[in-house]
């Protein structure tokens, strides 16, 4: 169906592009592959330009919380920095442990790459900018952040080392605690808006800018909050770092990785932070919503001040140690996160909600 | 169902890791996550520095020292010169003792902001290293501007000190302590009510008093235990008894009152260098009569002591009337710390022996010469 | 109490075991036959009026002729200094240990025995840790130790 959009949308490019592809008379089952196939490819392509930029971004934010430049050679104030980073780990000898666990030690790093990319799916970037409309989008991506736990025990245990084995173990124990707040934290924001739809959520956060996003309304803040945080325990970031950093002794689960399969956890990592932060701005704070410019500009913003926030989490904050993150996640995220939840319903029965 | 066999496994903090403080091993034997017995294994740095100073003139001897705690040379310096005049029974002129307390001073603030940096970096919170080492590159531009050095200084001879100060360092240095009293106003609101921090660093590591002095343990580690005992108020040398000043003290002995009672301890140092820098005298700023190459105390033996930012550094110094000391002996506070580590580190984790290795703060030369 | 006080009392509480010498500058020293050392130790960190509960330092000298292990000792409580030295033969040296009373001691002692090869009794644990495990070279700190490279530097010209 064609739908009128502003004169900046993007979503004009893609529907020139499909009437493009409508109108070459491939056939019918053909014609579909090619363009999901498409699609696929350009939101690969965007997503590692996007985490180039991230990479870049970090180390930028990093200095100048310390009071020094960052990156500042290769290009104005080092922004190919990650590009030549990346050739330099390409050309690295890929170090391989003789007494490794050969096809898991191989997949896990696929494994972790892929399911990063999975997510993207549902999230909306913009005004008719998604490639499918799950109508249980929510649902979809909840499973699919799930998958990087996989690849951490494959990681931990392909090596075959007792400390990427427990740095591993623990990495995985942290995730898998840390989604049940996650969870409910969104299934809040479900219970206000009635819908598992990630479009239909941002629908209904359409209309006064700001005043109708999620995070005003006092439960939607601290949904908000306790997200934010279990998804900074998600996305292994201090201050719940304690697995993966070096300070500690069990060096974590990609200990024994060099070189390219290193660079794919690494990458892996800052896409995660993306996708958490993409589905905060889409639950809380009113996705594409937003005046004068196009939709997919408030989007990138909203997202990038999320991200920023994480940043700035991980350059200010101590970590907390294995016990304590756990302690955290299960005797004050959950009570909170489910309390909250029943408020909310309750909030919703009686029309609290606008 | 029986019980389940479990056996104790050692886990090696290597020689080389982020979180020793240079090169230190420790021997850790878990049981399952808990630390049940650390052995320190240390001797990496020997460098027989003991044997090589009975083989230099006094004078020869202060690049040596510098080495022996490179962090606070100036201290290890002082401590030689110090056996030397006892020794010799010289005088040192008033200036002399004045530069000499503002150099150890500054050397105290500047090992203290080494430590807020590097412990805050194992704990986690990677920011305040680049803090700490901002302030203390102010300090070392004053360093650099008296004796031309940033890290071991050559600077306190026995007799004096080595030059004079610049006409310029009076005010510069005024301008440093006004600088590191407000940033140290930053550094405690950054760190000492962070939640994060007081979960690791609060009733972790606790030292009993009693552990400590029958130890030997000295300095800020046995002072956030609450023994009240610092050697330049209690057995005054080099013109302390002058100043007015308290000895920061804190009852918890845990890792956190280690890091507060460092933070109150450069407090107290700028105070000192203000009264220093306002009671500063003219006049001779070493004693003309020690010829470097010449000088022979006459036969003896001493043992100074001063109070070092790690703990009481000692030397005991053997004279036997020749240019060349007989005997040196060494002794710096982290040597005793380190080997008290076993008795209050244990039963945490491996997370926790980080952040009590770090608030203990070693420096390996001290302990292995 | 001050220096000469604490002279006195020494005199008059230890004056039998603790003799005096006059070569320690700055802080009195004392000598100490080997075979008294526990129990002197024992009494001048349990005195009333002493309690040198602290021990600094404990440093072996090697002169020429014989072996001297000096305590340094300090009072946490009353400001108190005092050294005492205890003279051991050249060959075969031996002394006790104090690691029942200053628990410090053990690595100055485990030092001593590494570098000068003082055997000391009753120690827990006397094993190397400053030079290397395989070092089958002598004691090095002892006066009539060389070794090929082991350079001495030329007088300075004066």
């Amino acid at each position: 169906m064609q739908t009128q959009y502003g004169t900046l949308e993007l979503a004009r490019v893609f529907q020139w592009l499909h009437d493009l592809l409508v109108s070459t008379g491939i056939p019918e089952p053909w014609l579909t592959v090619v363009i999901y196939g498409l699609l696929g490819a350009m939101m690969f392509g965007v997503l590692a330009v996007l985490a180039l930029f991230l990479v870049w971004w970090e180390r930028k934010i990093a200095g100048h919380i310390q009071q020094r430049f960052g990156p500042m050679r290769h290009g104005w104030h080092g922004w190919y920095q990650t590009i030549m980073d990346a050739i330099k780990l390409l050309q690295k000898e890929d170090i391989l442990v003789e007494t490794r666990d050969k096809p898991v030690f191989f997949w896990a790093p696929v494994i972790a790459f892929v399911a990063a990319f999975l997510a993207y799916i549902v999230i909306p970037f913009g005004k008719g900018l998604v490639v499918a409309d799950l109508n249980v989008g929510i649902l979809y991506i909840i499973a699919v952040t799930t998958f990087t736990v996989i690849s951490l025990l494959m990681a931990g245990w392909g090596s075959n080392n007792k400390y990427a084995l427990l740095g591993g173990m623990r990495s995985a124990a942290q995730v898998v605690s840390y989604e049940v707040p996650m969870v409910v934290s969104i299934l809040t924001v479900i219970v206000f808006v009635g819908s598992l739809s990630m479009v239909d959520i941002v629908k209904a956060q359409s209309g006064i800018f700001v005043l109708d996003w999620n995070i005003v309304h006092p439960l939607g803040l601290i949904a908000f909050v306790t997200y934010i945080t279990a998804a900074t325990a998600e996305a292994n970031r201090t201050p719940f770092d304690l697995p993966e950093a070096e300070q500690e002794l069990v060096a974590g689960y990609n200990v024994e990785y060099s070189g390219m399969k290193f660079a794919m956890f690494f990458l892996a990592e800052f896409v995660n932070m993306f996708t958490v932060s993409a589905i905060a701005t889409t639950l809380f704070l009113g996705g594409w919503n937003g005046p004068f410019l196009p939709s997919w500009v408030w989007f990138l913003l909203k997202t990038l001040a999320v991200v920023l926030l994480l940043m700035l989490f991980r350059w200010t904050f101590p970590r907390l140690r294995v016990d304590q993150l756990m302690e955290f996640a299960w005797k004050f995220l959950v009570p909170v996160t489910f309390a909250n939840l029943i408020l909310a319903g309750i909030a919703k029965y009686l029309g609290l909600y606008w | 169902m029986s019980k389940l066999h479990t056996e104790e496994f050692v886990v090696n903090m290597g020689p080389h890791h982020p979180s020793t403080h240079g090169v230190c091993r420790l021997m850790l034997t878990m049981d399952g996550e808990r630390v049940v017995k650390i052995e320190p294994v240390i001797g990496y740095l020997h460098r027989a520095i003991e044997k090589m100073c009975e083989n230099r003139t006094y004078v020869q001897c202060i690049p040596l020292m510098d080495r022996f705690e490179y962090v606070t040379s100036m201290s290890a310096d002082m401590v030689f010169s110090l056996a030397t005049e006892h020794l010799a029974e010289v005088e040192v002129p008033e200036r002399a003792q004045y530069l000499r307390v503002i150099m150890l001073e500054l050397n105290r603030i500047a090992s203290h902001l080494i430590f807020y940096g590097v412990t805050a970096m194992d704990i986690g919170a990677l920011t305040p290293f680049l803090y700490g080492l901002r302030e203390r590159e102010k300090i070392i531009d004053l360093f650099e501007m008296t004796c031309g050095n940033r890290l071991t200084y050559n600077y306190i001879r026995p007799g004096g000190v080595s030059k004079d100060i610049p006409p310029e360092f009076v005010p510069q240095c005024r301008e440093v302590i006004k600088l590191i009293r407000s940033k140290l106003i930053d550094y405690e609101g950054l760190l000492n009510e962070n939640p994060i921090w007081l979960a690791r660093n609060k009733g972790v590591g606790v030292m009993p008093p009693e552990l400590g002095i029958s130890y030997g343990v000295s300095g800020p580690v046995l002072r956030a235990s609450g023994v009240e005992y610092d050697i330049r108020r209690d057995d005054p040398y080099c013109i302390y008894d002058r100043f007015d000043f308290d000895v920061a003290v804190r009852h918890n002995g845990d890792c956190y009152d280690r890091y507060l009672v460092r933070l109150d301890e450069i407090k107290q140092s700028c105070r000192i260098i203000e009264q220093a820098l306002d009671g500063l005298p003219e006049g001779e700023f070493k004693v003309k009569k020690i010829n470097p190459f010449t000088f022979k105390p006459p036969a003896g033996e001493t043992y100074a002591r001063i109070e070092n930012s790690r703990g009481e550094m000692g030397c005991y110094l053997v004279s036997d009337g020749t240019n060349k000391p007989f005997r040196v002996k060494l002794r710096g506070g982290s040597f005793n710390q380190l080997q008290a580590l076993p008795y209050f580190g244990t039963g945490g984790l491996i997370a926790d022996v980080v952040a009590i290795f770090a608030s203990i703060d070693v420096i390996l030369p001290e302990v292995d010469r | 109490m001050t220096r000469d006080d604490l002279k006195d009392y020494i005199a008059s509480h230890f004056g039998d075991k603790l003799t005096a010498l006059d070569t320690g500058r700055y802080d009195p020293l004392y000598e100490l036959k080997a075979e008294h050392l526990v129990e002197v130790a024992r009494a001048l960190r349990d005195d009333e009026n002493l309690k040198f509960d602290f021990l600094c330092n404990i440093g072996a000298v090697d002169t020429t002729e014989h072996f001297e292990a000096v305590y340094n000792l300090a009072s946490t409580t009353k400001r108190l200094r005092l050294d005492f030295k205890v003279i051991m033969s050249h060959d075969n040296p031996e002394i006790d240990s104090v690691i029942d009373i200053w628990p410090g001691a053990n690595w100055h002692e485990r030092e001593m025995w590494e570098l000068f090869g003082i055997n000391i009794r009753n120690h827990p644990n006397l094993t190397r840790f400053l030079l290397p495990d395989e070092w089958d070279q002598g004691f090095p700190m002892r006066k009539d130790w060389d070794a090929p490279d082991f350079i001495r530097m030329p007088e300075p010209e004066t």
